[in-house]
């Protein structure tokens, strides 16, 4: 039975000093929420505090609207894949497996087959009698995946799981979770500091900061229309202008700060209030020649080849920041530009104080 | 874990230590200073004999030389521990720490064997000719300090193994491939990396020479009495406590005294641990 | 590394002779048939051996030196292994300074506590010897059975006691199913060590020796200091053989336990 989980006002101290602040998340049964942001953010606290391994110093947990906040960890009946595998090394891959069963007082005979069952599905059959030493290090994490499902928990915890492998082995592997999370149907919490990997597979992320969540959305909103500069700034949008509205005519508006001056479709962002700040991707920004009337003033630097386009390091009122340029019309070191928009790769964020 | 757990895992062995060592170590100093004629007449009596100064020197000069020679000794074969192959390694530390496990009782009785009046020296010396007369080897301060080098430079090669197999390979390269001599890299490279552990090395020999009993009293005989020998007649035949107290205090307060000295040394030579 | 030069080699290896060669010289003097100890052994006998078993005091003090070494360390583990386990496991909680407490009983001079035992607690309290002696021994191989356990679940991942958990093992039952049998390479080198210090220990057992009870080490020294035939030589040799059986153990066992690993 899948089950949904709500925290509501959790905060939580290492001695004095105070790791998460008065959060809340709400994860519908079955949902995959990816739980974002840099180490110190909270995520893994977070996580941990689900699973019972830390006790918040306000707030509450609740399973399908249960309070477990007092329930011991090994009760909670929680599924939790680490980072570094923590399969147990003295025991088989087989016994690792059937551990969790064993605990529940499954027979031997009724074990044997679901755990067999389970290594087959994570296409590891054919090393149930070896130990975890001799595993790869993606093998180590089907072990792991297969020891916290074989439980069928009301709740799956993957703290950074795929954080050990390399490249390749990780897209991989993201993509059987999610096909493992989905066939058995298990709402899921998956901390992660890499946002690739928590946008392609989740439902919903929440990008944490300072202990709180900053925004928390799907992966398409959060990707072009980011809440506050924070989340910005996290998906990408890194250079960030100043604007005020001049003049609004035929649902164009004029906006200028900061040394720039933008001739805005008010349709392209739903409506522009009289201040706000832009925030644009390296694609966002494209080099053009001095002569325009709009953008941004520029003088260019370093400049990359891309490929599709060249990247410049440009000087700017604003200050160093990236921009892109046509591959057809290359500019020299040192040549005066101006930076002009496009919409799709910017977003518009409250204005800063 | 709790708060609270952690604290009553460690309860027994807390106890254990405080009520069972602490708190008797506690009533053997009090002991010397709770005297009629003054609180310090304990130690007053003890420096103003002649004898007693003798002993207490005698002491530290066998630890200091124990302790040079150990260092002199233990430094090349460590070095050559931890150069060689892996398999000999292993075998070369076994063979270190197997006289660390045989008894000191044992292993100054073999110094009896080898310095003693038919022993394997004697023997050699007058069957080669060079002697007449047994030479008296045993029960002098020279069979102490042999003894005592004998019974703590593995303690030596074994904190400075750790230390020098620590040492990355690739330093001692990056300082000869900056034009330093083997020589130089030794002296500019190694052995102040090593220093840490010569430390560690020099307390346990110094600490262990400056209080042991055994070997003095197997090899040292009446004579040549030091602090521990003291300590046990002082108690056990003149049956003075108060004496053996005062004697068991200043061995403890000099190698208390000796190990926060050197460990603070340690850390300020190895900036990198800190 | 670059070769040794043969200076370095030729020190090394005087070295290694000095550290074994007085051991086999105390092995070649247990054969000798002379009734003083004499190297080279003079004649070939094996009846100082025969001799170790017919004084009885050694045979005795044996005894005792293995029972409190057996208890001894048995306690040390008992209450170190918890302690070494809250000390890794916690770090938090517990103040820093708490693992340089449970050195003190090797910082202090061992002839200083033996001293202070038989004054303080023996004396004062009036306890017989052999609890004295089982409890100066047990606080200094306590060091030892904290720090050498400390060293195996420094390289244990608790990670693997948290995945025992959220799969609904109680935490106490974790201990004894996950923590345990990957540290018992530790808990035996641990034994082990704690074991031969005891049984090896002069300083502390010194003062503690009563009327008929003494430790084999002390006996042997007095021994030593009244007679000079070669039946310690003997003796020494069956102790000798007692650590390298031991340690033979220790290579086959941790070895075992390694390549498991």
């Amino acid at each position: 039975m899948t089950k949904s989980l709500n925290l509501t006002g959790i905060s939580a101290h290492y001695g004095r000093t105070q790791v998460l602040k008065d959060l809340d998340l709400d994860v519908k049964a079955g949902e995959l929420v990816s739980l974002l942001g840099a180490s110190g953010c909270g995520k893994t606290t977070t996580l941990r505090l689900i699973a019972g391994f830390l006790h918040a110093t306000a707030g509450r947990v609740a399973l399908d609207g249960r309070d477990i906040s007092s329930v011991a960890a090994h009760r909670r009946d929680i599924g939790l894949v680490f980072q570094n595998y923590a399969l147990f090394p003295h025991m088989s891959v087989a016994d690792n497996v059937g551990f969790g069963l064993k605990q529940r007082g499954v027979a031997p005979s009724e074990r044997r087959a679901r755990v067999g069952d389970m290594l087959e599905k994570v296409g590891l059959a054919a090393f149930a009698d070896r130990l975890p030493a001799a595993l790869s290090g993606g093998q180590k994490q089907r072990v792991a995946l297969a020891r916290a499902l074989v439980i069928k928990p009301s709740l799956l915890l993957f703290d950074e799981p795929l954080s050990n492998l390399d490249a390749k082995l990780r897209v991989d592997m993201r993509v059987e979770i999610r096909e493992l999370q989905r066939v058995h149907n298990i709402t899921a919490i998956y901390v992660t500091h890499d946002q690739e990997e928590a946008f392609s597979i989740s439902d919903r992320v929440a990008i944490m900061d300072a202990g709180q969540i900053s925004q928390y959305d799907t992966p398409e909103v959060l990707y072009r229309k980011p809440a506050n500069a924070f989340v910005a700034n996290f998906v990408g949008f890194e250079t960030m202008i100043g604007l005020r509205v001049t003049g609004r005519s035929g649902g164009v508006a004029t906006a200028e700060g900061q040394g720039a001056r933008f001739t805005l479709d008010e349709a392209t962002w739903g409506g522009l209030p009289d201040a706000f700040t832009l925030g644009a991707r390296a694609d966002g920004l494209r080099v053009m020649e001095g002569g325009e009337d709009d953008g941004l003033p520029a003088k260019l630097s370093v400049r990359t080849y891309l490929g599709r386009s060249y990247h410049y390091r440009a000087e700017t009122s604003v200050g160093s920041v990236v921009a892109n340029g046509s591959i057809d019309r290359p500019f020299n070191e040192g040549d005066r530009a101006k930076l002009v928009l496009v919409p799709e790769q910017c977003c518009i964020l409250p204005a800063q104080p | 874990m709790n708060r609270v757990l952690p604290w009553l895992l460690v309860t027994p062995a807390i106890l254990a230590i405080v009520v069972l060592l602490v708190l008797p170590l506690l009533d053997t100093i009090s002991v010397t200073f709770i005297q009629e004629e003054g609180v310090f007449a304990g130690y007053q009596e003890f420096f103003d004999r002649r004898f007693n100064r003798g002993v207490l020197w005698r002491t530290v000069r066998i630890a200091l030389i124990v302790t040079a020679i150990a260092i002199a000794i233990g430094f090349p074969t460590a070095y050559f521990i931890a150069r060689a192959p892996r398999s000999w390694r292993s075998i070369l530390i076994v063979a270190s720490v197997f006289p660390l496990l045989t008894s000191t009782v044992v292993r100054s009785f073999a110094w009896i064997v080898i310095l003693g009046r038919n022993g394997i020296i004697n023997e050699t010396l007058m069957g080669l000719g060079l002697i007449s007369e047994p030479l008296s080897m045993l029960y002098t301060e020279g069979a102490i300090i042999v003894g005592l080098a004998y019974l703590f430079s593995p303690l030596m090669i074994l904190s400075l193994v750790g230390v020098l197999e620590n040492i990355d390979k690739s330093v001692v390269e990056a300082s000869i491939s900056l034009g330093a001599s083997p020589a130089k890299t030794f002296w500019r490279v190694i052995l102040p990396l090593a220093m840490p552990g010569v430390i560690v090395g020099a307390v346990l020999v110094f600490t262990g020479s400056f209080t042991s009993y055994t070997t003095p009293v197997l090899l040292g005989g009446q004579r040549n009495t030091v602090l521990a020998t003291l300590l046990f007649r002082e108690a056990m035949t003149e049956f003075d406590w108060a004496s053996a107290s005062t004697i068991a205090v200043i061995m403890m307060a000099l190698t208390i005294t000796v190990v926060l000295i050197m460990s603070r040394v340690a850390r300020r030579l190895n900036p990198a641990a800190a | 590394m670059q070769r040794s030069s043969p200076i370095l080699a030729i020190t090394a290896i005087a070295v290694f002779i000095f550290l074994l060669g007085p051991l086999v010289i105390v092995a070649a003097a247990s054969i000798s048939n002379t009734e003083f100890l004499a190297f080279p052994p003079q004649g070939f006998s094996l009846r100082w051996f025969v001799n170790v078993f017919e004084v009885s005091a050694f045979r005795d003090t044996f005894l005792i030196s293995l029972q409190i070494a057996l208890l001894g360390t048995f306690l040390s583990l008992l209450i170190g292994i918890p302690a070494a386990y809250a000390l890794s496991r916690s770090g938090f909680t517990l103040p820093k300074s708490l693992a340089n407490f449970f050195v003190l009983p090797i910082l202090v001079p061992q002839i200083v506590f033996g001293f202070a035992l038989l004054s303080a607690i023996s004396v004062d309290f009036d306890l017989p010897v052999f609890p004295t002696l089982l409890i100066g021994h047990t606080i200094i191989v306590l060091p030892y059975s904290i720090r050498v356990v400390g060293a195996s679940l420094a390289t244990f991942d608790f990670s693997a006691e948290e995945a025992a958990i959220s799969l609904g093992c109680p935490p106490v039952k974790t201990f004894y199913t996950i923590v345990l049998p990957n540290i018992r390479g530790g808990i035996l080198a641990a034994f082990i060590l704690a074991f031969i210090t005891s049984l090896n220990n002069v300083p502390v057992s010194l003062f503690l020796t009563g009327p008929g009870i003494s430790t084999l080490p002390i006996q042997m020294l007095t021994y030593v200091e009244n007679f000079f035939d070669p039946t310690v030589a003997a003796l020494s040799v069956l102790l000798m053989a007692l650590t390298v059986l031991v340690m033979a153990v220790v290579e086959k066992t941790l070895g075992l336990g390694y390549f498991v690993r």
